[in-house]
């Protein structure tokens, strides 16, 4: 019939507000004259803001001199970034003995490592490697950090942790590069597949001893010189005390947020009145009170470890921060899911642990991140009871002698710092968040 | 029974520190620092010139100087030091319960802290006085031409009482502009926010040493308040207190005599002047009733130098310093019309 077409017709132009710059232009900007007004109006101060800031910051700033007032000499409306480039160690590291400063580097690249084959595909025993790093890692960094004297305890722990470490080099490696996992390995390459399962455990924990005394024996003639907590500082301290709150924070607030639903009495008045009690006193209160009255009730000459009561009120405060963020994804969590794991036979601990808090925990990555952000910003806080963190190593650029009144360029740097940390924990998070959905967004 | 202990302790503790009895001494605090091995030194937040951080991570500075003193005098070691920063509202409580051995930070001698917060004052390092910085063409000369003016302060010092009080007396009407951080307020000052600023004359003229054009900018000659600025040690113990207030004035009296960190080895050889000798233990005992050794004064000055050279290195025009002069002020010795003045070392 001829009403049919049989050839397409030709296809017509997109119209001016697709794909073109100017159509897009048009129906974002100035779509209607109040829009064009605003438009215009946020351009321009954009446009000053920009460029003065370009012009303070870059354009004019002074990257090489020894003295402020070199810089006021070369160029007096610019930035004086050589301050904080003479800083940058101090910045980074606080007051740390400079000869020892390989110590923290090394801390931070044995975390690394060992946190790397979290995020290496085909790695088999994450969970392993993820609880090793919270329950050794801090030890052998701990006495890397501080140094002096191993106790027993300490041997015993440094030991376990460098034998970790290096499992978990070899883990991963085989892991990544050939499938499988460490025991698996050994078991094939000494030709022992065959042999009943018992005797493959004994020659697997004959040889962790084996490797453990090696190891031990040759840690206790290695020392490193004592570095008073006195003398840690700048973003080093700053990572310390986040990152230890951080790891202690989300474990303490899981339990808490259980036991605050727990069905039993006492667990869940106490968890509820621990949590109420942490989160209606301001931290700072906290920290007053442990450094300045806590010395009237010890003995003469008795001085506690400030940072140590930094640490735990942190750990504390944030643990019922946390708690009351898990509480939130649990509620969120139908009855179903409850039902549903008691029909399968799951007890307690299992529906908790296999069914409930992978979800919740999920739903409620964003606030958990937004919560250690929290966490990272508050560290600052320790600057009032004389900790040297790395906003008060930077207020401090403003009172060395060569660089007196240099404060809004360490200010500007300590923001872009910060930015640029939290910036990535929150990315990281929307990336965890794609990573683990499972499709049925709500 | 368990109950009923914690709670008397409690009781105890709790009777103890609302009647502000301060822990009774066993030791000695000499004995205390000796046994552990470094001194306990007390400085604030940064300070320019008194006591600040550099990039290398030390604390320096005129106060810094008087810790690093009483190590030298004690350990012969500047390093068996221990600089504590606290914040000034815990720095009295921090001496009076044994944090800090010893306070050397900027506070002004006043009568109600040496008598009431169980701490004493051994003698000034600095003479400080508040005054008023203002822009050179301003055509202010004087602080009564401070009429309705705009005057820029920090907060929670008796710096902005003085300054009302100075407004109330001399019927001024001054308008009073608080800041919580002196770098913002001299911000503001530049930025024609206020007239004047006003604070201790020798923090402010580090501050103008530090503003882009120092020249367009001048101290006024009033003085509005007394501010010497001394070391302080817990009440009670005096051996340690001759201790802190010898060891600053032979770094004066090292000065008086031409005592230099530079000379002294050529000084304690060869020196025929007897207040000298007995200064750096040649001749008598001098040492004996501080519980030191002979050398103590001559590795203070060895080790720190004397009270000028300090000045010059931290307050004066050096790199590190903040371009206070001396000439002609109450920080000169007493033989140039000043007032650092040593009692005879005999």
């Amino acid at each position: 019939m001829a009403f049919v077409k049989t050839t397409p017709s030709m296809a017509r132009k997109a119209p001016l507000s697709e794909g073109t710059l100017l159509g897009w232009l048009r129906l974002n900007l100035f779509a209607s004259v109040f829009n064009s007004i605003l438009t215009v109006f946020v351009l321009f101060i954009i446009f000053f803001t920009v460029k003065a800031l370009w012009i303070w910051g870059i354009a004019d700033a002074v990257w090489v001199a020894d003295t402020r007032r070199e810089c006021f000499n070369i160029n007096i409306n610019g930035a004086c970034w050589a301050g904080i480039i003479a800083w940058l160690d101090g910045i980074f590291y606080g007051r740390y003995p400079r000869d020892e400063l390989w110590r923290i580097n090394l801390g931070g690249i044995m975390l690394f490592i060992w946190m790397a084959p979290l995020w290496l595909p085909r790695v088999q025993g994450k969970i392993l490697v993820g609880l090793s790093t919270v329950a050794l890692y801090p030890f052998l960094a701990g006495y890397l950090f501080a140094g002096g004297d191993k106790g027993v305890f300490m041997q015993i722990m440094v030991t376990a942790a460098i034998v970790a470490l290096a499992a978990n080099i070899a883990n991963a490696a085989i892991g990544f590069f050939i499938n499988g996992n460490l025991p698996d390995f050994i078991i094939r390459s000494i030709r022992q597949n065959e042999a009943p399962e018992a005797r493959q455990r004994n020659i697997l924990l004959a040889i962790l001893a084996a490797l453990f005394i090696a190891v031990f024996v040759w840690q206790m003639n290695w020392t490193v010189e004592v570095v008073s907590w006195t003398r840690w500082g700048g973003l080093f301290l700053t990572f310390v005390i986040a990152g230890i709150g951080i790891a202690s924070a989300l474990p303490g607030g899981i339990l808490l947020a259980l036991g605050r639903r727990s069905k039993l009495t006492v667990i869940r008045v106490l968890s509820t009145s621990f949590i109420e009690v942490f989160r209606s006193v301001p931290l700072i209160t906290v920290l007053f009170m442990a450094t300045t009255m806590f010395p009237l009730f010890m003995p003469e000459g008795f001085v506690l470890n400030k940072l140590v009561q930094v640490i735990i009120a942190v750990c504390l405060f944030n643990a019922c921060y946390l708690a009351e963020t898990v509480r939130a994804g649990l509620q969120a969590i139908p009855n179903g899911q409850y039902e549903g794991a008691h029909t399968i036979g799951l007890g307690y601990w299992k529906t908790m642990g296999l069914i409930i808090m992978p979800q919740a925990l999920k739903h409620m990555i964003p606030n958990i991140v937004g919560s250690f952000i929290g966490l990272l910003k508050d560290t600052t806080l320790v600057s009032i009871i004389g900790l040297f963190d790395v906003l008060t190593i930077l207020r401090s650029i403003s009172k060395d002698g060569p660089w007196l009144g240099l404060h809004q360029e360490a200010l500007v740097f300590g923001a872009m710092l910060f930015f640029v940390l939290c910036f990535a924990m929150s990315k990281y998070s929307r990336h965890l968040e794609a990573k683990l959905s499972t499709g049925h967004k709500n | 029974m368990k109950l009923t202990v914690l709670l008397t302790s409690a009781a105890a503790v709790a009777a103890m520190v609302f009647t502000g009895a301060a822990p009774a001494l066993a030791e000695s605090t000499l004995d205390i620092v000796k046994k552990r091995g470094h001194v306990r030194c007390q400085v604030g937040p940064a300070s320019p010139g008194y006591y600040f951080l550099t990039a290398k991570g030390e604390w320096r500075g005129l106060d810094v100087s008087v810790c690093r003193a009483v190590a030298a005098a004690i350990f012969g070691d500047t390093s068996k030091l221990e600089i504590q920063s606290v914040s000034s509202q815990a720095r009295f409580t921090s001496l009076a319960n044994g944090d800090s051995d010893l306070l050397s930070r900027t506070a002004t001698w006043t009568m109600s802290r040496d008598t009431q917060l169980g701490i004493d004052f051994t003698y000034p390092t600095f003479y400080d006085g508040q005054g008023f910085t203002v822009p050179k063409n301003s055509g202010i000369k004087s602080g009564m031409d401070l009429k309705g003016a705009k005057v820029c302060v920090t907060t929670g010092t008796t710096t902005e009482s003085n300054l009302i009080d100075f407004s109330r007396t001399n019927n001024l009407n001054i308008s009073v502009v608080t800041f919580e951080d002196y770098n913002v307020r001299d911000e503001t000052y530049l930025q024609g926010g206020c007239d004047a600023v006003t604070g201790d004359k020798s923090s402010m003229a580090g501050n103008i040493s530090a503003f882009p054009v120092p020249s367009d900018h001048m101290i006024l000659p009033d003085t509005l308040s007394k501010e010497p600025l001394s070391p302080a040690v817990r009440h009670g113990d005096n051996q340690w207190a001759d201790l802190v207030r010898w060891t600053q004035f032979v770094m004066i009296g090292a000065e008086e005599m031409g005592v230099t960190s530079a000379n002294v080895d050529d000084m304690r050889a060869n020196s025929k002047d007897p207040a000298i000798r007995r200064m750096l233990g040649v001749e008598g005992n001098l040492q004996k009733g501080l519980g030191l050794n002979k050398d103590w004064a001559y590795n203070i000055i060895k080790l720190v130098g004397n009270y000028g050279e300090n000045y010059e290195r931290f307050m004066g025009k050096g790199k590190e310093g903040i371009g206070i002069p001396r000439e002609g002020s109450l920080n000169a010795l007493w033989t140039k019309g000043g007032l650092m003045y040593s009692p005879p070392m005999r």
